[in-house]
């Protein structure tokens, strides 16, 4: 099917939604919540565009771009001063939320906004309750965190806030995929921490780098179907061990 | 369908191949991405090219949690989608060949994807230990040299790395 953004004829297929299709095509839609890699979301409410139909008499309506199936024919614009109002709005909530974050005041500023209208959160952390952290754990298959409370006091934690159960892998992909980098996690010689809990480290059979905690290469090899002993060996051990195998069955 | 060949008892380790890889998966000439194929000397007189065999039941295809590694019909390669991929490493450890790796200075996967149907590892091989054909080639005879492409900077297109 057809559609115009901002004036330009794309080509979409059905099922598809705005925003992979301007992604496509190099127009730009900024969003915060979003990640190809997991279900679209609709949290933050940044990719907002203006829409409009032939078949709509004049009618507009502001939609996440994010979550907005594809339509025949659409007249889509990412850049009205309607779209520009209401994400400017977004980042005045969210920057006096996350005062800290360089990612939104980055944004913010690209919006005209250097200072946040409203009063700055008490104590901010960097969370801009995206949810980009729980859904990437709940894809992998942990589901270890998980959103908490409601309101103003909304944030993401493991159960209870205290310590990560035994869901938890520690594989570090919640706090790799967060776009304000709000999730803390340490490693250190023999152990990688986060959301409170200690993991052991699991090291290179032969060169000892780092690869993965126990539970973390545990759960991959149980979710892939691979054996375990898949799991043992950097890249760089594995690649010149079976150079040497080749060599070996070929000469 | 054209294949990558490695014909290992014509390798030297002379390592052209992965300097071109190199060069044309990286979008800043300035920073060599990783190169996906790896040229060894493995005793005197035995050398040998390792790189990614496209396996049909792929490990880091298994082990990917976001199904970020995909079929790429046309050539017949195993591809990254850097987009959905989350960098989690996994398909680096569960390949058992080690031919998928992480590129710290690009913060991507590097992995071989046959350059969109023209690899040039195999163009800049000079031994045809590394040939892209229907079939392997005789071994060339004492002396004769196989023309080369212009040097690898020319190789610098800055295209394919996304
Ligand atoms: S690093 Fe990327 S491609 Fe590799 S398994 Fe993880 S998500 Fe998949
Ligand atoms: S990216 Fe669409 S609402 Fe967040």
């Amino acid at each position: 099917m057809q559609l115009t953004i901002d004036k330009r004829s794309v080509v979409a297929r059905k099922g598809e939604y705005l925003l992979e299709v301007a992604q496509r095509n190099g127009i730009e839609i900024p969003a915060l919540c979003h990640h190809p890699a997991v279900e679209p979301w609709g949290g933050c409410r940044l990719c907002m565009v203006e829409i409009t139909h032939p078949d709509w008499k004049g009618w507009t309506g502001l939609v996440t771009a994010c979550l907005y199936p594809v339509q025949d024919g659409l007249i889509v614009s990412t850049d009205t001063k309607k779209v520009h109002q209401v994400r400017a709005g977004v980042l005045d909530l969210l920057l006096a939320r996350c005062p800290g974050s360089s990612l939104i005041q980055n944004l913010a500023r690209q919006y005209g906004i250097e200072e946040t209208s409203f009063t700055p959160r008490k104590a901010p952390d960097l969370c801009i309750l995206c949810g980009l952290c729980i859904r990437i754990c709940e894809k992998i298959g942990a589901s270890a965190i998980s959103s908490i409370g409601r309101g103003v006091e909304k944030l993401v934690s493991v159960p209870y806030e205290t310590v990560a159960t035994a869901a938890c892998v520690g594989c570090l992909s919640c706090a790799n995929i967060c776009p304000t980098g709000a999730i803390a996690f340490s490693e250190s010689e023999h152990c990688r921490t986060i959301w409170s809990r200690n993991f052991e480290l699991v090291r290179c059979e032969e060169c000892k780098a780092v690869i993965g905690t126990p539970e973390q290469l545990e759960h991959f090899a149980r979710r892939s179907g691979l054996d375990r002993s898949y799991f043992t060996k950097c890249d760089s051990c594995r690649n010149r061990e079976a150079a040497a195998r080749f060599v070996r069955v070929t000469f | 369908m054209k294949q990558l060949f490695v014909t290992p008892n014509r390798c030297t380790a002379c390592r052209n191949c992965e300097v071109a890889c190199s060069f044309v998966h990286t979008s800043d000439p300035t920073v060599l991405a990783f190169p996906r194929v790896r040229a060894y000397a493995i005793s005197e007189n035995t050398n040998t090219v390792n790189l990614c065999l496209q396996c049909d039941d792929a490990a880091c295809k298994k082990s990917c949690p976001v199904e970020a590694l995909v079929w790429n019909a046309k050539t017949g390669a195993l591809e990254v989608d850097l987009g959905r991929c989350i960098r989690c490493l996994m398909c680096t450890i569960a390949c058992p060949f080690g031919n998928i790796h992480f590129d710290k200075r690009t913060n991507e996967i590097a992995k071989c994807d046959l350059c969109q149907g023209d690899p040039a590892c195999a163009k800049f091989c000079p031994t045809l230990a590394l040939e892209y054909a229907e079939k392997p080639s005789p071994d060339p005879k004492p002396g004769e040299v196989k023309p080369l492409p212009p040097i690898p900077w020319m190789l610098f297109t800055g295209k394919q790395s996304r």
